[in-house]
């Protein structure tokens, strides 16, 4: 009664479109011709991926029924196992099988077809990160049931970066294989619209096999774009990490030069101030640990000014014990702080051990912004140039809108008359010693999450420092920023090229050719000495 | 005090009393109960270099007032180059494959090895090319009235670069290896007790070579001028004196004796590496200058001799100790006896040195 099953279908169309289409859908498994029954393994694949979660689900288990060689086909309509114990494959409720229902054929490629899709659908079943990474590598190989519009489901759905890795080359590979020559100019183009080192290579590896000549075209385009892009990035890449190693360097070297600048003292203990303060951001994370481990991520932020205030600290104690008594013989004060430095690097070495530290990653320095080509915009680098920055613009208005500054700048300019006019210059000195000291505590905490920490860091950084003060002058701000990016950019264009030697000897030469012409530094003041 | 005095012949005859002392306790009598072990020797004729080295510096920043925090660039040239006279004449006549070749693989030395198995040959160099380098620096600098704390800061970025450039392996200097396996020195065999005695016979004669050249030197005419340099350059340079040239003279001399200095120690520790260039050896040279007392040549020799024996004894049983002692030292030295030991033996001077 043909009538009569036509009036069923339709009541159940009405009555729940789902399930109709779901009857449609697993009714195509049952056609004649292995193309159609590949392709209607592909249309259960997208109607999973597109038709959410429950629907992918029922899915893969009419795929999977498939693999299991249990479904079986009575006129059109499909149904999961035997007889009184089957499945009505569209709804898998209990519903008899017709006597007439025969297995459905199966061969190779159709099974390969089956666990195609299956693997696809259980991008969106499984809840395993694991399963999920295991179905995307048994998509690589087979792709008979995979269409971009399911990738694409699955790439919006997906978080699981282990998984991404395996998708997104797989999908722009899809792209590439497709038979219209047109189609795969746009998916060249479409890959290159990201110009990463690996999007070149899929693009060159699909290029080996092409034979069309327009497309072997665009794709060489493609890449000598994503060539140029690389080749900005890189350079960008290099200036950031200059711009970040010149702001430590900035940090460490304002302080010798307001030191120097005030005193004509050049303090060689500054790289171990450096280390005292990356020194104290770990003793302020291990207290945060124990004490407020809700804090953990922001103790970077809190060891700001604890690590200031711990080498400042050091400083005055170095000013009174020590410099105090050095004022008139500079030449002196170089061999008292390098006895200084000895000290600091063989306490730590000895209280606390020469391992390098272990330092919590909080998430404002993990990780990175992608611009341009392979160039990403750390957040440990940004996070010590934003250190340098904050730091330098408060110096700047400490010493341009301050009494202190003012006496500073007294001071530095004619002691003998900055006394006469009552400025206390021994209290300048300290306080200017604290604050030099104090930056050098910065730059360890700028430093905790990008290098290694450990007793003898500081001394990576003194010469260079130094070379800062001599190029940027004495007591000038403007010429220390300029210096210490002149030769934090040096450091970083020449290393890759020739080597760190090559660099440290460029910006040598570079000084003492310099230091021929101006003696005085970069921008020194106008006037006499 | 211009290193005359009481003190001055003190030092000075006991430099010459050791050097023909050394060959004999340590020669014929070395057996017996005031004869001088082999093992001694060395000790004593390296610290006879560190007072070469330590006079060498204490002319140019005790007299002249110009601090260097590089003279173990010097100290290394020399020691590098009579290394590779060593080596080469060990290669060309006696068969012996130098360690770098091996390591890296070459079959025959760079070009720059040419004629160094020439005792006269190197010893040439020893002394032209720290001179030609100090002369170079030095009349960039002077020239352009660098001085003060940027010149010292120069000279031990100078000597941070060339340690670097020596740890290079590809260079043909050994890299970070250095250079060890030395044959022998003028055929007399390295390890051999008598070579230790000779060796540390001419250290100590080289000492006091430098001892009485300087302290003749200091009181003439021209070290009148580099004192007047070290106290006021700019009235001099008023008065119409040019302190270039002085400054350059005592410099050069100063870089030159240093180099002999390195020349007799590498042979003494039989090896030479780029650690010597590390700033903190630089750093220590100046230390003993001022420990011992700057601008007398008896100060520097005393300071030299008193901490590097310190380090001698004290490294034996507890390195870990010995940089907290050496930098106390330096701070209570400098903080309280601005003149350096000496001024434990002297009345106080009137009025503190210039130039600091």
């Amino acid at each position: 009664m043909p009538v009569i099953r036509l009036l069923i279908l339709l009541a159940a169309l009405f009555g729940s479109p789902a399930y109709a289409d779901r009857a449609v859908l697993s009714g195509a498994l049952c056609a004649p011709a292995l193309a159609d029954q590949i392709a209607a393994l592909g249309a259960l694949a997208e109607a999973g991926a597109t038709g959410g979660k429950d629907e992918a689900a029922w899915a893969r288990t009419v795929v999977e029924a498939v693999d299991a060689r249990a479904l079986r086909c009575a006129a059109s309509l499909a149904f999961i196992g035997e007889g009184d114990a089957a499945l009505d494959a569209a709804s898998l409720a209990p519903s008899p099988a017709p006597v007439d229902a025969a297995p459905m054929p199966i061969n190779n490629r159709l099974r390969a077809a089956a666990a195609s899709a299956a693997a696809a659908l259980t991008l969106f079943v499984d809840t395993e990160p694991a399963a999920r990474a295991k179905a995307a590598t048994t998509l690589e190989r087979r792709r008979e049931a995979l269409s971009l519009t399911i990738l694409d489901a699955a790439l919006a759905a997906e978080t699981e970066p282990t998984v991404l890795a395996v998708l997104e080359p797989l999908r722009a590979r899809m792209m590439l294989a497709d038979p219209d020559p047109q189609n795969r100019i746009r998916a060249i183009d479409a890959i290159a619209a990201e110009t990463t080192l690996r999007n070149r290579t899929l693009i060159a590896e699909a290029l080996s096999e092409e034979a069309d000549t327009t497309v072997q075209a665009a794709g060489q385009a493609a890449m000598a774009r994503i060539d140029r892009q690389i080749a900005i990035g890189q350079v960008l890449a290099t200036l950031y990490s200059g711009l970040s190693y010149a702001s430590v360097l900035l940090l460490a070297a304002l302080g010798l030069a307001i030191i120097f600048g005030l005193m004509g003292v050049i303090n060689l203990a500054q790289g171990e101030f450096i280390m005292i303060g990356a020194y104290a951001a770990w003793f302020v994370q291990n207290a945060i640990r124990a004490l407020l481990p809700g804090l953990i991520d922001w103790y970077l932020i809190i060891a700001l000014p604890i690590s200031f205030l711990v080498a400042a600290l050091v400083g005055v104690v170095m000013e009174a014990l020590v410099l105090r008594r050095l004022y008139n013989r500079p030449l002196m004060t170089l061999l008292a702080t390098w006895a200084v430095s000895l000290l600091l690097i063989n306490l730590v070495r000895v209280t606390i051990g020469t391992q390098n530290l272990e330092f919590h990653q909080p998430f404002y320095v993990v990780g990175g912004v992608p611009v341009v080509g392979d160039f990403i915009v750390t957040l440990n680098r940004l996070f010590a140039i934003a250190i340098a920055a904050l730091a330098f613009v408060g110096v700047v208005l400490l010493l341009r809108v301050t009494t202190f500054g003012m006496n500073v700048r007294a001071v530095a300019q004619n002691r003998a008359m900055a006394g006469a006019a009552g400025i206390d210059a021994r209290q300048t000195d300290r306080l200017a010693i604290a604050l030099g000291s104090g930056l050098a505590g910065l730059a360890g905490v700028a430093l905790a999450p990008l290098y290694n920490v450990n007793p003898n860091m500081g001394a990576g950084f003194i010469v260079d420092s130094f070379m800062v003060v001599v190029l940027g002058g004495v007591g000038s701000l403007a010429g220390a920023v300029a210096a210490s990016f002149g030769i934090g950019q040096i450091n970083v264009i020449m290393e890759p090229l020739y080597g760190a030697v090559a660099a440290k000897v460029v910006v040598l030469l570079l000084v003492i050719a310099f230091i021929q012409r101006r003696p005085e530094g970069l921008f020194a003041p106008k006037g006499r000495r | 005090m211009m290193g005359g005095g009481m003190l001055f012949r003190v030092i000075a005859l006991s430099l010459a009393a050791l050097t023909i002392a050394l060959p004999i306790l340590g020669g014929p009598l070395a057996g017996s109960g005031i004869g001088i072990s082999p093992y001694l020797a060395n000790i004593i004729g390296q610290i006879a270099t560190f007072a070469l080295l330590a006079i060498a510096l204490d002319l140019i920043w005790g007299f002249a007032g110009v601090l260097s925090l590089g003279h173990g660039l010097f100290f290394a040239l020399g020691g590098y180059l009579i290394a590779m006279h060593m080596l080469k004449d060990g290669y060309v006549n006696a068969g012996v494959v130098p360690d770098l070749m091996t390591f890296m693989g070459w079959t025959e030395l760079p070009g720059y090895w040419a004629f160094f198995e020439s005792f006269p040959y190197a010893a040439v160099l020893i002394l032209v090319l720290p001179g030609l380098l100090a002369f170079a620096y030095g009349w960039i600098s002077f020239r352009s009235r660098v001085s003060g704390v940027s010149f010292a800061i120069i000279t031990q970025a100078l000597t941070y670069v060339a340690m670097l450039l020596m740890f290079r392996n590809d260079t043909g200097f050994g890299g970070n290896n250095g250079m060890t396996g030395f044959v022998s020195l003028l055929g007399m065999p390295m390890g051999a007790p008598s070579t230790a005695v000779w060796l540390a016979t001419a250290s100590t004669a080289a000492a006091l070579g430098a001892f009485l050249l300087c302290g003749r030197l200091v009181r003439s005419p021209f070290g009148r001028m580099l004192i007047a340099v070290r106290d006021d350059e700019a009235r001099l340079r008023f008065l119409g004196y040019d302190p270039v040239w002085p400054k350059l003279a005592a410099w050069t001399l100063s870089g030159v004796m240093a180099a002999i200095a390195g020349a007799l120690y590498a042979p003494q520790v039989g090896i030479i590496n780029p650690r010597l260039l590390s700033p903190e050896v630089s750093i220590e040279i100046a230390v003993w200058v001022a420990l011992g007392g700057r601008g007398t040549l008896s100060g520097a020799v005393i300071g030299a001799v008193v901490i590097s024996a310190l380090k001698f004894w004290l490294t034996g049983f507890a390195p870990d100790l010995w940089p907290f002692i050496l930098s106390l030292l330096v701070l209570i030295v400098v903080v309280g006896l601005p003149n350096g030991l000496t001024d434990l033996r002297l009345p106080k001077l009137k009025g503190a040195r210039h130039g600091g």
